[in-house]
C-alpha cells in the first residue's frame, strides 16, 4: 500500500517535472531566439528561413552603440542615457509621491478621506489615453515639449494614483506602534520618517521597482512628445521606430541587439528584486 | 488650506507661461507680410529665384524635414542654396530626419513645432489638406513650377486651381524586381512566364495580396480604375469599365494564384530582399524604396521591369498599378514664407532632383532631370518609368479604398476560392467596388 | 441560508454558496448603487443649500472687516492679526484678476461658440501667407483651466470668509491666532497629509484632471479631421452616433462588434490566465518538486521584459515565415506549414491573440499565487493531518477554496485591466485583420486601441473617441462598484465565520 503510494507520486512529481519543463521551454524560448540571432554574423539585416544562427559576432552591439550602418540619426547609447535620466528623476519623484499619498489615506486621518480614495478610483477608471493630447498642449504651453523634463512629468504626474497596493500594506503595520510613538512624544512627521518608512523596505522597493521599469517601456507617450528630435528619443520609442519598413531593412539586427540591451538590465534588476516585488504584491494585494 | 493656496499660486504660474504663447503665436505669420512687393520678373524660366525675392526677411531660421537616407544629400543641398544667396541673412536652417511615412500626422500633431519645408508622398495630400497644413505655391513661383515638371505630378498637386507642393520625384510605385538566374528577361514580360520560370526553380513569388496597395492592380488591370470622388468629394469614383471583361481578368488571376500554390507567396514585401539574400526568391512585386536593398542582394543578377502582362482569354493585357509622386510642401504655419518657399522651390528644382536620382536613385518629376544621363542609365529608374506609364495616381483616394482592395486580394488567394466561379467572383467583384464607395 | 447552516459548509461549499451569491446580488447591488447615487445628489443639493445659508449668516454676523472680506480677500485675516495668511488670501486674489483679465477672459469669452473666425490666406504678392483664424482646441484648452481655477479661487473665497469669521469669533473669546511658528509645527503633526498630499494632488490636478475635463468636453464636439481648427458643440451626437443601431450607421456597427469583442476578449483572457495560471503555480508549489524558485524565476522573466520587446518578438515570431512556423516545419518534414496567424481569418488571428496573452499573463498569477499559497496557515494543514485527510481531501478541502476565495477580488481587477488591454493588441496584430465593416478599427481591435487609432491613429475623430472613452469609463466603473457592494458583503460573512 505505501509503496504503491509512494510510486504514484513519484510518477506525478515526474509527470510535473516534464509538464514544467516543456512550458518553461515554451516561455523561455522566444528569449532565447531574440538572444541568439542578435549575435547572428550571416544573413544581412532580415529574418531568416531557420531557426539556429550559422555564425556568430559582436558586430550588431558594436554597430549599435557605435551608430554605424546607418545614419547619424541613430543615436542608441544617447537613448539609453535619456532613458535612464529619466528613469532616475520619475523615479525619484514617484515615489515620493505614491508613499506620501498612501501613508496619507493608510494611517493618517482626515475630513476628505474617503473622497479623495473616490476621486482617486474614478480617475483610474478613464482610459489613459483619453488624456494624452490635451496634456501635450499643456505641456506645448509651458514650453517643455520635445523635452526630456515633459517625460519625467509625464511619467511622474500620476503616480499619486498609484496608490492601492501600498497603501494596502501600510494598512497591515499595526496602529499601536503609532501610538506608543505618539505618547512618546513624536509627531507624524517623525512617526512617518522614524517608525514606518523602515518597516517598509519591501513596498518602497516595489514602487522604486515599478517607477524606474515604466520610462524604459512606454512608447507612445513619449513619441507623441518627441516628435521630430531624435536625440531626445528613449530607448522604447527608438526601437520601436527601428521596426517600421522605413528601417526594418537596414536595423533588424541592431533592433535585437537593442532589444536585448534594454531587456538583461530591466530582467536582472527584476530577478534580484523579485522577493519585494512578491512580498509587496501578496500584502498589499490581499488585504486590500 | 494651504494646499489650495499653493495649486491656485502654481496656476497662475502656469498660466503667465501659458499667456508668453498665445499671445506670440497670433501675430507670427503677419509680420512678415508687408515686405517690399517683389514683381515677377525675377524669376527665371528654369525656377531660378533672385535675391530680392526674399523681401525683408532676415535672420532667416528654417526647419527642413527629410527621409532618412536623404538626410546628407539634403544638408549639402542647403549648404549650395545658402551660398547662392551671400547677401541674405540666414540664421539657421536645420535638416532633421523624418519618416515620409509619418510626414503628414506629425505635421497634422502640431504644426507649429514641424518642418517648414518637408517631403511627403501624394497620399498624404487629403490629410494635410483637412488640416490647413500645407501652404500653396508661391504665386510668383506657380508658373515655373508647373511647366518644369511632368504634367501628372503636378495636376496630382493641383486642387480648385491652385497647386499645394512642388513635384519631387515621379517614382513611388512598384515593379517587378527578378533573379536573372531564375527569370530571364523574356520570361519577365508575362506574369504566366515568370510564375512558371520560378516554378520550375523551386523559388517563391512574392507580391503582398493582403495589401491593398498591391492588390489594387487586380482591379485595376480588371478595369475597375479610379476616378478622383463624386460631386459629394466623399464617395470614390470609378471609370466605366466592362464588368464581364473585369470578372474575366480576376479569374485569371485567381487561376494563377491556384495552379502556382506555393510558388505565389503572398508576403510582406519587406520579405523580398530577404528571400533574395537567402536564395529562396525568384521575383517579387517591390517597391522604389527597397531598389538599392534589392540591388545589394541580387548584385549582377538583379532584373527589374516594368510589371509583366497577364494572359485573359488569349489577349495579353498589361497589369496597372498604383503610382505616387512625392512632393516637397511649405507648412502654412511658417514663420518665413518667403523663404520657406524659395527654399523648397530649390530642392524640387532640376538640380537637386538629379543629384537625387544619382546618390539616392530616386526617379525625378522635373522633365529636364529626366532626360539627364544619370536616370537614363539606371535600369530601376527606366522600369518605374515605364510603369508610371500604365499606372494610376495615388491621389484623391478615399480611406476605404485600401482595405477593401485587400480584402479582394486575400479573399482570391483563400484555399477554399474557386477561380472558375463566375458569380463568386462577379459578387467579390461587386462587392469590392461596393465597399470603396461605403455604400 | 441561516448562519448555522452556513457554518456547518465545507469551506469549498462556502465558496460556491458565496459565487452564487453574488451573482444572484447583481440586481441588489445595482439597485443599492442607483439608491446610493440618489442620496448622493440630494446630499449634494442640501449641501449647497446649506453653505448658501451660511455664507448669508455669516455676512450678518461678521464685523466691517468679516463684511470686507466679501469684497476683498484676507481683510478680515489681516484686522485679527492673522497677517501672512491674510496676505496670501489677498495676494491670491490679485493675481486671479491679472490673471483673468490679461489671459483668461480672452479664452473664455468664446467657449459658448468655440470660435468664429476661419483661417484665411493673404497674398504679398510672392506668395500666399495664412492668417490664423481662432483655434476652437486652444480656446477649449484654456477656458477649462481657467474654469478650474475659477473653482480653487471660490474655495478659496469661501475659506477666506470662513477664516475671517472664525478669527473673529476667537477675538470674542477673548483667543489669540496662532503663529506661523505653529502653524508650521501643525503641518509635520495634526496636518501632516496637507504636507505631504499636496504635491501629488497639484501634480494629478493639473496633468489627470485638468486633461481629463478637457477630453470629456471634447466628446460634446465635433472636433475631427474635417473639423480640425474650428469646431463647433454638437451635444451627444457622437454618442447618437454610437448606438444609431438603426439607421446601422457605420460607427454604431462598429462600436457593437467591437464591444462584444472586448467583452469576450476580457472574460476569456481573465479566466485563462487565471485557471492556467494557479495550476501551474499549485505545481510549482506541490510538496517534493524542487528547484522552486528557478521554475518560478523562468516564468517571471516574461514579466520583466518590456512588453515592446517581448511582444514585437512575438509578432515578428508568428509571421508566415516566422519562427514558429519554421519550428512547425520540422515535424512537417521541414517543410514550413505558413500558417497565417495574424492574417486575414477573423478567429485564428483572435485565438491567437488570447494563446500570446496566456503567455504575457500567466507568470503575474503564478506570481501573486505563489504568495498566497505561502501564506496559508500551517495549522489548517495540521488540523488537517491530525484528522487522518489524505492529500488529495487536504487539497479539495483546504488549499483550493482558500486560493479562490482569497483572489476572486483580484480577479475583478484583472477583467478591468483586460478591458483596457492596449499593449496585447496594439503591439502583437495591430487590430488587424482589416475590415470594411468597421470605422477606423480592424476585427481585433478592442475598445481602447480604437480610442488609440481614432485620436492618435490615422482615423482622427477625437470628439468620437472621448465619447468611446466616457463609455468605457461607465463600463469599468459599474463593473467595480457592483464587485465593490459584494466583496463587502462577502467581506462581512468572512468576519463572522
Amino acid at each position: 500500500m505505501i509503496k504503491s503510494y509512494k510510486a504514484r507520486r513519484i510518477i506525478a512529481n515526474t509527470l510535473i517535472y516534464i509538464i514544467l519543463a516543456v512550458m518553461c521551454l515554451i516561455w523561455i524560448s522566444p528569449f532565447v531566439y531574440l538572444l541568439l540571432h542578435s549575435f547572428r554574423g550571416e544573413g544581412g539585416n532580415v529574418t531568416v528561413n531557420y531557426l539556429i544562427p550559422k555564425t556568430y559576432t559582436l558586430q550588431n552591439y558594436i554597430n549599435l552603440f557605435s551608430g554605424a550602418g546607418g545614419d547619424a540619426s541613430i543615436n542608441f547609447p544617447r537613448w539609453f542615457l535619456n532613458t535612464f535620466v529619466v528613469a532616475c528623476f520619475s523615479c525619484v519623484i514617484s515615489t515620493i509621491s505614491v508613499l506620501a499619498v498612501s501613508y496619507s489615506l493608510s494611517r493618517l486621518r482626515f475630513g476628505a478621506r474617503k473622497k479623495l480614495m473616490n476621486v482617486g478610483m474614478i480617475l483610474g477608471m478613464f482610459p489613459g489615453f483619453m488624456t494624452m493630447i490635451a496634456m501635450y498642449y499643456l505641456l506645448d504651453a509651458m514650453g517643455l515639449t520635445r523635452t526630456l523634463v515633459a517625460l519625467v512629468i509625464c511619467y511622474s504626474c500620476g503616480a499619486g494614483l498609484g496608490f492601492q497596493i501600498s497603501k494596502g500594506f501600510f494598512d497591515t503595520i499595526p496602529r499601536a506602534l503609532d501610538e506608543a510613538a505618539t505618547i512618546d512624544g513624536a509627531n507624524k512627521n517623525q512617526i512617518f520618517w522614524k517608525i514606518i518608512l523602515p518597516m517598509s523596505k519591501p513596498i518602497v522597493v516595489y514602487t522604486v521597482l515599478t517607477a524606474f521599469i515604466g520610462p524604459w517601456t512606454d512608447f507612445i507617450l513619449a513619441k507623441i512628445i518627441m516628435g521630430d528630435v531624435r536625440e531626445n528619443y528613449t530607448v522604447a520609442i527608438g526601437l520601436q521606430a527601428m521596426t517600421t519598413p522605413e528601417f526594418i531593412q537596414g536595423y533588424y539586427k541592431q533592433y535585437l541587439a537593442g532589444s536585448v540591451c534594454v531587456a538583461v538590465p530591466i530582467t536582472i534588476l527584476f530577478l534580484r528584486m523579485q522577493k519585494y516585488y512578491v512580498e509587496g504584491v501578496t500584502a498589499g494585494g490581499v488585504k486590500g | 488650506m494651504k494646499k489650495v493656496l499653493a495649486i491656485l499660486l502654481a496656476g497662475m504660474m502656469t498660466a503667465t507661461a501659458l499667456a508668453g504663447c498665445g499671445g506670440s503665436s497670433e501675430s507670427t505669420a503677419s509680420s512678415q507680410g508687408s515686405g517690399s512687393a517683389a514683381s515677377g520678373g525675377s524669376v527665371a524660366a528654369d525656377g531660378k529665384v533672385d535675391a530680392s525675392m526674399f523681401g525683408s526677411e532676415t535672420d532667416i531660421t528654417l526647419k527642413v524635414w527629410a527621409p532618412d537616407k536623404g538626410v546628407k544629400l539634403a544638408k549639402e543641398q542647403v549648404e549650395k542654396f545658402k551660398k547662392m544667396y551671400p547677401d541674405v541673412k540666414f540664421k539657421k536652417i536645420d535638416v532633421v530626419a523624418q519618416g515620409e511615412n509619418d510626414a503628414a500626422t506629425q505635421i497634422v500633431n502640431d504644426p507649429n513645432k514641424a518642418a517648414d519645408v518637408f517631403s511627403f508622398p501624394s497620399d498624404q495630400f487629403n490629410k494635410l489638406d483637412d488640416a490647413e497644413a500645407l501652404a500653396p505655391v508661391a504665386t510668383a513661383l506657380k508658373d515655373s513650377v508647373s511647366k518644369n515638371n511632368d504634367p501628372k505630378t503636378v495636376d496630382a498637386a493641383t486642387m480648385d486651381g491652385k497647386l499645394f507642393a512642388y513635384p519631387e520625384t515621379n517614382d513611388n510605385g512598384y515593379y517587378l524586381v527578378y533573379d536573372k538566374r531564375v527569370v530571364t528577361d523574356e520570361n519577365a514580360k508575362t506574369l504566366e512566364g515568370v510564375l512558371k520560370a520560378c516554378k520550375d526553380n523551386k523559388k517563391e513569388f512574392i507580391m503582398d495580396c493582403g495589401n491593398g496597395y498591391y492588390s489594387c492592380t487586380f482591379a485595376f488591370t480588371a478595369g475597375a480604375i479610379i476616378d478622383g470622388f463624386e460631386e459629394d468629394g466623399e464617395t470614390q469614383k470609378f471609370k466605366e469599365y466592362d464588368e464581364d471583361e473585369a470578372v474575366e481578368t480576376l479569374m485569371a488571376f485567381a487561376r494563377l494564384m491556384k495552379e502556382y500554390k506555393g510558388t505565389f507567396k503572398s508576403l510582406d514585401p519587406a520579405q523580398i530582399t530577404s528571400g533574395f539574400q537567402n536564395g529562396t526568391l525568384g521575383a517579387g512585386v517591390d517597391g522604389s524604396w527597397n531598389s538599392k536593398a534589392d540591388e545589394d542582394a541580387l548584385g549582377e543578377n538583379y532584373g527589374v521591369s516594368a510589371l509583366p502582362t497577364i494572359n485573359v482569354n488569349g489577349k495579353d493585357k498589361q497589369l496597372i498599378s498604383m503610382f505616387g509622386y512625392k512632393y516637397i510642401g511649405v507648412n502654412a504655419k511658417t514663420k518665413f514664407p518667403r523663404s520657406a518657399q524659395i527654399l523648397a522651390n530649390y530642392l524640387a528644382g532640376e538640380e537637386c532632383q538629379i543629384e537625387r536620382a544619382k546618390q539616392l536613385g530616386w526617379g525625378p518629376s522635373n522633365l529636364k532631370a529626366q532626360e539627364d544621363e544619370a536616370v537614363k542609365g539606371s535600369a530601376t529608374l527606366q522600369a518605374i518609368a515605364a510603369q508610371s506609364k500604365n499606372a494610376v495616381a495615388q491621389v484623391n483616394i478615399q480611406g476605404t479604398f485600401w482595405q477593401a482592395m485587400g480584402t479582394l486580394g486575400s479573399e482570391m488567394l483563400k484555399d477554399g476560392w474557386d477561380p472558375e466561379n463566375k458569380d463568386a467572383t462577379k459578387k467579390l467583384l461587386q462587392g469590392t467596388i461596393k465597399d470603396v464607395r461605403d455604400e | 441560508m441561516t448562519y448555522v447552516e452556513y457554518k456547518q459548509l465545507n469551506p469549498f461549499q462556502r465558496f460556491v454558496h458565496n459565487f452564487k451569491k453574488f451573482f444572484t446580488n447583481i440586481p441588489s447591488a445595482l439597485g443599492r448603487f442607483i439608491s446610493a447615487c440618489g442620496r448622493g445628489i440630494v446630499k449634494f443639493f442640501t449641501g449647497i443649500g446649506k453653505g448658501f445659508k451660511n455664507y448669508g449668516v455669516t455676512f450678518v454676523k461678521g464685523d466691517w472687516a468679516t463684511k470686507l472680506s466679501y469684497l476683498i480677500f484676507g481683510i478680515g485675516d489681516l484686522h485679527k492679526g492673522k497677517t501672512y495668511k491674510g496676505i496670501l488670501f489677498f495676494l491670491s486674489e490679485v493675481l486671479y484678476a491679472l490673471y483673468m483679465i490679461f489671459f483668461g477672459w480672452g479664452w473664455v469669452k468664446d467657449f459658448p461658440t468655440l470660435g468664429t473666425v476661419p483661417t484665411r490666406w493673404e497674398s504679398d504678392g510672392f506668395t500666399e501667407i495664412q492668417i490664423p483664424g481662432d483655434n476652437s482646441m486652444l480656446i477649449l484648452l484654456y477656458s477649462t483651466l481657467t474654469l478650474v481655477i475659477t473653482a480653487i479661487i471660490f474655495v478659496i473665497y469661501i475659506q477666506n470668509i470662513k477664516d475671517a469669521y472664525r478669527h473673529q469669533v476667537m477675538r470674542a473669546n477673548g483667543e489669540k491666532p496662532t503663529t506661523l511658528k505653529q502653524d508650521a509645527q501643525e503641518f509635520l503633526d495634526g496636518k501632516y497629509h496637507i504636507t505631504l498630499m499636496s504635491f501629488p494632488v497639484l501634480m494629478i490636478s493639473i496633468f489627470n484632471i485638468l486633461p481629463l475635463i478637457f477630453m470629456i468636453l471634447i466628446a460634446f464636439t465635433n472636433y475631427s479631421k474635417q473639423h480640425y481648427t474650428l469646431f463647433d458643440w454638437v451635444g451627444l451626437q457622437n454618442f447618437g452616433q454610437l448606438f444609431d443601431v438603426i439607421n446601422s450607421n457605420k460607427k454604431a456597427v462598429t462600436f457593437i462588434g467591437i464591444a462584444e469583442w472586448t467583452l469576450i476578449w476580457a472574460v476569456v483572457a481573465t479566466f485563462s490566465n487565471y485557471i492556467l495560471g494557479m495550476v501551474v503555480a499549485l505545481m510549482i508549489n506541490k510538496k517534493g518538486i524542487k528547484l522552486k524558485s528557478l521554475w518560478r524565476t523562468l516564468f517571471v522573466i516574461t514579466i520583466a521584459v518590456p512588453q515592446f520587446v517581448s511582444l514585437l518578438l512575438m509578432n515578428q515570431m508568428l509571421q508566415e515565415n516566422g519562427a514558429v512556423n519554421i519550428f512547425l516545419g520540422l515535424f512537417n518534414g521541414g517543410h514550413n506549414p505558413g500558417i497565417r496567424f495574424l492574417g486575414d481569418d477573423v478567429w485564428v488571428a483572435r485565438i491567437t491573440v488570447m494563446v500570446v496573452n496566456c503567455w504575457v499573463g500567466i507568470p503575474y498569477t503564478i506570481l501573486s499565487m505563489s504568495g498566497i499559497l505561502m501564506n496559508i496557515p500551517e495549522d489548517l494543514y495540521e488540523s488537517a493531518r491530525i484528522d487522518g485527510a489524505s492529500p488529495v481531501k487536504t487539497f479539495t478541502a483546504i488549499t483550493l477554496p482558500y486560493m479562490i476565495f482569497v483572489t476572486t477580488p483580484q480577479l475583478i481587477t484583472q477583467f478591468v485591466g483586460n478591458i483596457n488591454n492596449f499593449n496585447v493588441i496594439f503591439l502583437l496584430s495591430g487590430g488587424g485583420p482589416t475590415t470594411t465593416e468597421y470605422f477606423g478599427a480592424g476585427k481585433t481591435d478592442i475598445l481602447v486601441t480604437w480610442l488609440y487609432n481614432l485620436s492618435m491613429g490615422n482615423e482622427q475623430d477625437y470628439g468620437l473617441a472621448s465619447a468611446i472613452g466616457i463609455l468605457v469609463f461607465i463600463i469599468c466603473a459599474t463593473l467595480s462598484l457592483i464587485v465593490y457592494n459584494n466583496s463587502k458583503s462577502m467581506k462581512d460573512e468572512e468576519a463572522f465565520s
